[in-house]
């Protein structure tokens, strides 16, 4: 296996001595303690703030590389003439302590955008933010990365991926943006031994286990989806357990609907690349009063047409789903990822 | 943090257009003709009868029209507008020499080259004459690649008609044929008073050679194209534009999908066919 | 990026949220999983909360009105004139009336309440919703001796059987919805009663119709119920509750239908009930007499005096409750106590060294037609108030109209001297939940240009007409408050996290129970029930028509139906042949009016609805009422 001769370890406190050294170049971006309990993504202030051992945060990292307001073109008016520019947000950035499901998501995100034709906005700070992440040894209750090929470990996709062996980390670079990062600080790290390797193997084959004999519907779902086959009754049924708060496209890691709004007034304008949701009533609303998806069931649909239908996987190389479980978290209703799935290949709405 | 601002290729910047003229066409509908302020962009703007562009009143955003000018002509391009929300009010307040910004043309637009050497069939329904006007002088421009032209045009009352001034023109040549029709009279019309589709019994259709461009409000479309296929065109012969709610224009904002089509890449423009195969 | 704690301005559900500014610009939103409230769950209103401040019309600058025209003045300027004309009129013998708001903070209320009571000795104080939701309060207050129910989201997340008279549940209280979702999820029996068959409605094991004004029948039904099948908790009756003879005897014995009388099993037998509350459109007295006989139900089976079952206000605002509680609500002291509480008066009087002022004075409704003067903190009267064109042409004609607001409203555009304010984003404070939570917002950026905290201005008006009020922080007033009101002390010193203390309100040792007796309205030639929609919609409340995101759909809606609409059921409107967009004639006996009807196929036959946003375009035929008998014709 080519990883063993990549490989190194860094001790935890090493770990906090490079991280110290990122935050010199970069802006980093880690799961940090938030308000009353929360973990949250946040700009650490000190390396200390980092923490090992946490529960995804609720609000996903994409919002660093999609945020939800994000200024795009920038509008002048000088007397009866406009001049426009774009907005590039190119600062360096580096998310540290991501998980594997949203390193996957971030993949998502980047061939999503660079599909022709490229979306600079989002390519140059994209170019510019590096993902270190870190592999799930025991995943959390609601997530389901391992039936959506996102986790709990990396096999692709990552700048750098730590696995916590408890005093070290185990250290694998997947990316020239990975070795970059290493770049300065190779005092810090020393190669990984072969039980160091052995034990990472053994948590990834924990880790997997850990999610039990559950199956997953995917397939049994996407093939229903993408030719028609769920019922118009049952559509209508589970949607009268949503309540639109299109909680679930804001969160989800590979969600990027947008609306574009230019804020500002007369002089100085900023044109605004905003989140919006497939699941809110006006999504599709004309400005002649037609709205070709105005029933709650058309856009339930439609939202599972695009996450899971053959045609989309086809179109976007992947699922949209990254298994995070964050739809199960956020959900007013009851309409999350796995409940619809199920929903879907049992053909009736719970029981 | 660090901001730099180039004008690169970059897909969500508009290119200033300058408005040249503005000509009322109904109480709620205009016609502006706009010209970008770079001529060098001005020149390269080439595009199909069928696209559409998106356009910037700046502070309210972009919005999706219709190219209404034909390519043939070119200098300058029109779009028609009707006030519908507030962006198009305000764009119903600008003039002459006011500036709007421009990105496009996006969409597939009509085939042209399909159509030379067809029977052409032109079904248009109050402010859905826009798009095929820009098909229709195209072809105009262009008469002797194809066969016979029909163009069959209804509005509500005779003061919704768009491009009054033009279908006089249309009327008065004797290389194409030309209905007019009016879902409500109104004093001093003396044409014809009905929905759409009873101009297909005052003119003669050929579906085996001809094919049929069908554009208006979708519940007009819906009749319309029913009546055709009852009259023996095939699903491939009728071409429709769809009406979306398009943003971004190149595919990725997902307001216009249908199934895993964009409106605003794979269309606007599909045949009854393709249409009939969009899952919503 | 900078990420703050704070409260979710909209609804009283009382979720919490952070705001996310970058360089100062509030740019987003994240949610908590930690908030006891909302637990990682928004709605589309809070997903949106960054916009409206960031989006919105603001204000950046005092106005004044000179010559009829708005002009930008320094905020001393603008003081001076306010304080001078205010005087003048104070001098003149001329009635000032001060509106508070439920999207105000406690804080500010309790001061724009100080400032009417105290400052400017006039008992011309309420908030425009206040009507919207007093009856209700007085329905359960008539029994209960306390204006709101004692049910947290979490008793209807685990009850076993509620019962929802609804507005229209889903569409106005997400964050309740979703707990009666998961109640019924895991098995819960959900009784709705409504004139829509709604989402709520459509998860319920029973839906009871009943048209606007005729819920008291179904109501009375269910009480019925109970006492004919002797399913009433014998303790609870016996230990507190006062009439249930009285109550027995009154209700005919109407004929039983078999999903009323599953209802009524239901709820009687359940360990834990809860009853949920909304303004359903018909008339205030009719909704006072109805939410007695729900609290009356609630009582006499045994679930008003039990741990985890309860009564529920789902009250419209975000803050309405605490604007109830700060006492400026017409005939109400701080504490939500009557005028004439002789040791409440003692205590302000002593707090802020001033006689409060004598008069119960009105309502918002009535004294905006009277007074010459008015200050109206956060809220746009014309788009609040039942009558809506009535109260935009009083203000028109008022001598002097003041406005503290964050945004440009109708009521700014009108007004003399307009100062501006801190938007909820950019304030600290604390909002009331329905649940009774009193919860912090905290400031995630700065007021824009000049604006000022909403404390800081009305601090400086009561000094200005001559009341002490040195705060040097939000925390001070509420400090203040605990004083005027004591269950709102622990408020003061509840930590930083989330959540925040509870106040609540006390009952009464012994509870009155009562039937409903409702009156139907409709007559031979008139069959048909032309009613508000219960829900008071969002559409033009500055926190929504300000954020991009949330104002579309009202918008367009607004847009395509400039002479208003009119919603008809499927049924009326085959009966009429009408398709939607289709012009109706409506008459009542007070005057018809001719309004485009829309179909909403979830409406009881019978039933047309006035969206509230709407509700001035058919004021010929309501002629003030809540509702009216009509008939319908074709046109």
């Amino acid at each position: 296996m080519a990883m063993a001769q990549q490989a190194s370890a860094i001790t935890k406190a090493g770990a906090l001595e490079w991280l110290g050294r990122l935050m010199e170049q970069a802006e980093v971006i880690a799961p940090v303690a938030g308000f009353g309990g929360d973990t949250v993504f946040s700009p650490l202030r000190s390396p200390a703030q980092i923490r090992w051992d946490f529960e995804n945060p609720l609000h996903p990292p994409k919002q660093t590389l999609l945020p939800q307001t994000d200024p795009i073109v920038s509008i002048q008016r000088d007397g009866d003439c406009y001049e426009v520019l774009p907005i590039y947000d190119e600062s360096p950035r580096v998310l540290f302590n991501i998980r594997s499901c949203d390193v996957k998501g971030i993949a998502f995100l980047e061939r999503m955008h660079a599909a022709d034709p490229p979306d600079a906005s989002y390519l140059r700070r994209a170019e510019r933010t590096a993902a270190i992440s870190l592999s799930c040894v025991a995943p959390c209750a609601s997530c389901f990365c391992i039936c959506t090929d996102s986790g709990p470990f990396l096999r692709e996709s990552y700048d750098i991926q730590l696995t916590d062996l408890g005093e070290d980390l185990f250290v694998e670079v997947g990316s020239k943006k990975g070795e970059a990062l290493l770049a300065g600080s190779q005092d810090l790290f020393r190669a990984a031994t072969e039980p160091e390797l052995e034990r990472r193997r053994e948590l990834e084959e924990s880790a997997r286990r850990r999610f039990g004999e559950e199956t997953c519907h995917f397939a049994s779902a996407m093939r229903r989806i993408s030719t028609g086959r769920v019922a118009e009754a049952l559509w209508a049924k589970m949607s009268d357990w949503c309540l639109e708060c299109g909680g679930c496209n804001l969160i989800c890691p590979t969600c990027y609907c947008f609306s574009v709004k230019d804020r500002g007034s007369d002089g100085r304008l900023v044109r605004c690349r905003m989140w919006d949701s497939c699941q809110y009533p006006a999504f599709t609303l004309e400005a002649s009063g037609h709205n070709p998806r105005e029933q709650r069931k058309d856009r339930m649909k439609r939202r599972f047409f695009h996450k899971v239908s053959a045609q989309y996987y086809m179109r976007d190389g992947a699922i949209g789903c990254v298994g995070c479980g964050r739809c199960v978290k956020v959900c007013m209703g009851t309409t999350d990822m796995p409940a619809v799935v199920a929903a879907i290949r049992k053909g009736s709405w719970r029981g | 943090m660090a901001e730099t601002s180039t004008r690169g290729n970059d897909v969500f910047l508009p290119w200033i257009a300058r408005i040249e003229d503005v000509r009322d066409e109904t109480p709620d509908t205009k016609t502006f003709t706009l010209r970008f302020r770079d001529p060098e962009v001005m020149r390269e703007f080439e595009y199909a009868p069928g696209q559409f562009v998106e356009l910037s009143v700046f502070g309210l955003g972009e919005a999706p029209f219709c190219v209404a000018s034909s390519p043939t002509r070119a200098g300058n391009f029109q779009t028609t507008v009707r006030r519908t929300g507030q962006l198009t009010d305000a764009l119903h307040l600008l003039g002459c020499g006011d500036e709007v910004g421009i990105r496009g043309p996006f969409g597939n637009g009509f085939d042209v080259t399909a159509a030379a050497g067809k029977d052409l069939l032109f079904v248009a329904g109050g402010i859905g004459l826009p798009p095929l006007r820009s098909l229709i002088w195209n072809i105009l421009d262009e008469r002797s690649r194809f066969g016979r032209v029909t163009i069959l045009y209804g509005a509500r009352t005779p003061t919704d008609l768009v491009y009054k001034y033009e279908l006089k023109e249309w009327e008065r040549r004797d290389d194409i044929e030309f209905l007019l029709t009016v879902d409500r009279s109104e004093p001093g019309w003396e044409g014809n008073v009905g929905m759409v589709p009873i101009l297909f019994e005052k003119t003669t259709l050929r579906p085996e050679s001809t094919l049929a461009y069908v554009c208006g409000p979708p519940i007009m479309i819906k009749f319309v194209v029913q009546d055709l296929l009852m009259r023996g065109f095939r699903d491939e012969t009728v071409i429709s534009t769809l009406e979306r709610m398009m943003q971004c224009g190149i595919g990725k904002c997902n307001h216009c999908a249908i199934g895993h089509r964009y409106v605003c890449r794979d269309g606007p423009v599909f045949n009854f066919r393709q249409i009939r195969e969009l899952v919503e | 990026m900078l990420s703050v704690a704070t409260t979710c301005p909209y609804c009283a559900c009382g979720c919490g949220l952070y705001l996310l500014a970058n360089r100062g610009e509030l740019v987003g939103v994240a949610p908590s999983e930690n908030h006891p409230v909302s637990q990682g769950r928004l709605c589309a209103r809070g997903w949106s909360a960054h916009e409206a401040p960031s989006w919105g019309g603001r204000l950046r600058t005092p106005l004044i009105r000179k010559n009829g025209r708005s002009e930008s003045a320094s905020w001393s300027a603008a003081m001076d004139m306010l304080a001078s004309e205010i005087g003048r009129l104070m001098h003149e013998g001329k009635a000032i009336g001060v509106l508070g708001s439920p999207r105000a903070t406690n804080e500010e209320n309790y001061l724009a309440g100080k400032l009417a009571r105290a400052a400017l000795g006039t008992s011309h104080l309420d908030f425009c919703l206040h009507s919207s939701f007093r009856p209700l309060m007085a329905g359960l207050e008539d029994v209960t001796g306390a204006y709101c129910g004692a049910a947290s989201l979490a008793d209807v997340e685990a009850a076993d059987a509620i019962l929802l008279m609804e507005g229209d549940l889903a569409r106005a209280h997400p964050r309740a919805a979703y707990s009666v979702m998961r109640a019924v999820d895991r098995g819960a029996r959900l009784i709705t009663i409504g004139c829509a068959s709604t989402q709520m409605a459509r998860l319920s094991a029973v839906y009871l119709p009943a048209a606007p004004g005729c819920s008291g029948d179904v109501i009375d039904g269910l009480l019925g119920g109970v006492v004919a099948g002797g399913l009433e908790d014998r303790g609870s009756v016996s230990a507190w509750c006062d009439g249930y003879e009285a109550l027995a005897s009154a209700l005919s014995p109407a004929e039983q239908t078999e999903q009323l009388r599953q209802a009524v099993e239901w709820i009687a037998r359940a360990n834990r009930a809860t009853f949920l509350l909304a303004p359903s459109g018909a008339s205030g007295e009719q909704l006072r007499r109805d939410a007695a006989a729900v609290a009356s139900l609630a009582g006499i089976t045994g679930h008003l005096d039990r741990q985890g079952s309860g009564i529920m206000l789902l009250l419209g605002r975000s803050n309405l409750r605490g604007a109830c509680e700060m006492g400026v609500a017409a005939g109400r002291l701080p504490g939500y106590l009557p005028l004439a509480d002789r040791s409440a008066r003692d205590r302000l009087c002593s707090l802020w060294g001033k006689e409060l002022a004598a008069g119960t004075g009105g309502d918002a409704e009535s004294f905006i037609e009277s007074v010459s003067g008015l200050i109206v903190v956060a809220d746009d009267p014309a788009s609040a108030l039942p009558a809506g064109r009535r109260a935009q042409a009083a203000m028109e004609k008022m001598e002097f109209l003041v406005v503290l607001d964050a945004f440009v409203t109708a009521a700014v555009e009108m007004a003399h001297v307009v100062l501006p304010i801190a938007s909820y984003a950019e304030t600290d404070g604390t909002l009331t939940s329905l649940e009774g939570r009193v919860q912090r917002c905290r400031a995630a950026a700065d007021p824009p240009g000049e604006a000022r905290a909403g404390w800081q201005a009305l601090a400086e008006l009561c000094s200005r007409f001559g009341l002490s009020a040195p705060y040097r922080s939000s925390s001070e007033v509420l400090a203040e408050i605990g004083a005027a009101v004591p269950v709102y002390a622990p408020a003061g010193q509840a930590g930083e996290g989330w959540g925040g203390a509870f106040v609540g309100a006390v009952r009464k040792p012994k509870a009155n129970v009562c039937a409903s007796g409702s009156q139907p309205i409709t007559y031979a030639e008139y069959p048909h029930v032309l009613a508000h929609e219960g829900v008071i919609d969002w559409g033009k409340d500055p926190l929504v028509a300000f954020s991009p995101t949330l104002n579309r759909e009202h918008r367009s809606r607004a847009r395509l139906n400039p002479q208003g609409l009119v919603e008809i059921s499927k049924h009326d409107a085959d009966q009429l042949g009408l398709r939607s967009g289709w012009h109706v004639r409506v008459e009542s006996t007070f005057g018809d009016v001719v309004l485009p009807a829309v179909i909403r196929p979830e409406l009881s036959a019978g039933v047309l609805l006035v969206p509230y946003a709407f509700r001035d375009h058919a004021a010929a035929v309501f002629a003030g009422r809540d509702m009216a008998a009509v008939k319908v014709e074709r046109v």
